[in-house]
């Protein structure tokens, strides 16, 4: 039962996204709900859990993308381990620590994106108003998304 | 936690393979797969999520639509106040067209030189006395002028100019007390002296008493009448009164041909009578 709701809860994330990037942009905009979801999983969930779900959140970044297939579940997946690492060291649970991380790790997933895009695409992927803006935007995000997961696990177990 | 820490290094280690794999060979069977496994899976979320999410996509731009209506509806209904004043002031404006146009024709018809003037100004102490008229000396008014009023399509005695300034004067009314006017008493034409009373009735003093007056009787001036042109309408009688024993003629109530009440305007006949006979010429 509780892996058909993570099957929901993820497909939900995922499409939430999808509908968010199509119709809410703020002049091409908008925070990056997967990348989000992927954090917020890897500092409430254990470790294995939290690199499944940010490999499997990375491969709809993927899905959604037309370049690299693979690239984001990777990259997703080192960040959810890199929380699985730091979350032994810091309080990942207080709003702060979580904007700075989200902060933080957006802008290194956005450079080893590109580093993987130019390595085995050839291809520079990051514009600069993305490069400037999301992080900000994905810190913003954290919390809210982080609020919404803590509950569901607290009253149906997912995550 | 050092169990935990293994099964995490396995994991990542796993997806990191896995990952890699689909990004070293995109190509490949197993990435292809991966990637139309994946797709197939997913995109039945989007598809539902397009399908319903119509209704949330449309939600702000109906959300500014409402905004827009309500602001629209703020204005029109704005618009509909202004316009409904507007009919409220046209309606007396349309029913004074009718009337003034009504007047004019009647005018025309009239067989005395003069002008139309607008009353401007009753005194409710002297309501039946006298009321000022926006036509004075520039527009050629002067003392003693017939002061006609339009009432049912017949022109009716008002009174006459009492006082005329430059641009306005004032009229004294049949119905004041100190007005009076020699009638003629249809059909035998037995002349007789109305006065005013002061209330919205005359008095017809001076009735010979072997004259059939009977109520409804018409009244108009009398040739014999010095300041009033003959023949015009003064009023009906409405109730006569029996011969007093000690007096040789009898009385009467007469009712106005003129409605002071209902009287916006008023039709001055110019009478150029001769000074000397408004003793104008003894003051000089």
């Amino acid at each position: 039962m509780t892996i058909i709701m993570e099957v929901l809860v993820y497909l939900a994330t995922g499409s939430l996204y999808w509908w968010w990037t199509q119709n809410l942009t703020f002049f091409g905009l908008a925070p990056n709900l997967l990348f989000a979801a992927a954090l917020c999983a890897a500092i409430l969930a254990g470790p294995v859990k939290g690199i499944a779900w940010g490999f499997f959140l990375g491969l709809y970044a993927d899905m959604l993308g037309s370049s690299l297939f693979g690239g984001y579940a990777l990259t997703y997946s080192l960040l959810a381990y890199a929380v699985y690492v730091m979350k032994r060291h810091f309080d990942m649970a207080s709003p702060f620590s979580q904007l700075v991380a989200a902060l933080a790790l957006s802008w290194v997933c956005m450079f080893f994106y590109q580093g993987l895009s130019l390595a085995f695409a050839r291809i520079n992927p990051l514009g600069l108003k993305i490069f400037l803006a999301e992080p900000f935007l994905n810190a913003l995000a954290v919390p809210v998304v982080f609020q919404v997961f803590y509950l569901l696990k607290r009253r149906s177990g997912v995550i | 936690m050092s169990r935990e820490k293994d099964a995490a290094n396995y994991a990542i280690v796993f997806f990191i393979a896995v990952s890699v794999l689909l990004l070293i060979f995109p190509a490949s069977k197993l990435a292809n797969t991966a990637r139309i496994a994946a797709s197939y899976s997913l995109y039945p979320s989007m598809h539902y999520g397009a399908k319903y999410g119509y209704f949330i996509r449309n939600v702000p731009a109906n959300f500014v639509a409402l905004l827009e209506t309500d602001q629209e509806n703020r204005a029109l209904k704005d618009k509909l106040r202004g316009l409904e004043v507007k009919l409220q002031n046209a309606s007396p404006l349309v029913s004074e067209n009718e009337r003034l146009t009504r007047e004019m024709r009647l005018s025309r018809g009239l067989p005395w030189a003069g002008s139309w003037a607008r009353i401007v100004n009753k005194t409710p102490a002297d309501w039946y006395g006298s009321f000022f008229i926006d036509k004075g000396a520039e527009a050629g008014i002067s003392v003693n002028d017939t002061v006609l009023g339009m009432e049912e399509g017949r022109a009716g005695l008002a009174g006459r100019v009492f006082e005329v300034y430059p641009k306005f004067s004032k009229v004294l009314l049949l119905t004041n007390s100190a007005a009076s006017a020699v009638c003629s008493i249809a059909p035998a034409g037995l002349e007789a002296l109305v006065e005013g009373k002061g209330t919205w009735l005359l008095r017809m003093n001076y009735v010979p008493e072997e004259s059939a007056l009977a109520e409804g009787v018409e009244l108009v001036t009398s040739p014999g009448g010095l300041l009033f042109p003959p023949g015009i309408a003064v009023g009906k009688v409405a109730k006569v009164y029996p011969r007093e024993s000690f007096m040789n003629f009898i009385t009467a109530d007469v009712t106005p041909a003129v409605n002071v009440n209902t009287l916006k305007e008023v039709f001055v006949v110019k009478r150029n009578i001769q000074t000397d006979l408004t003793g104008q010429a003894e003051r000089k």
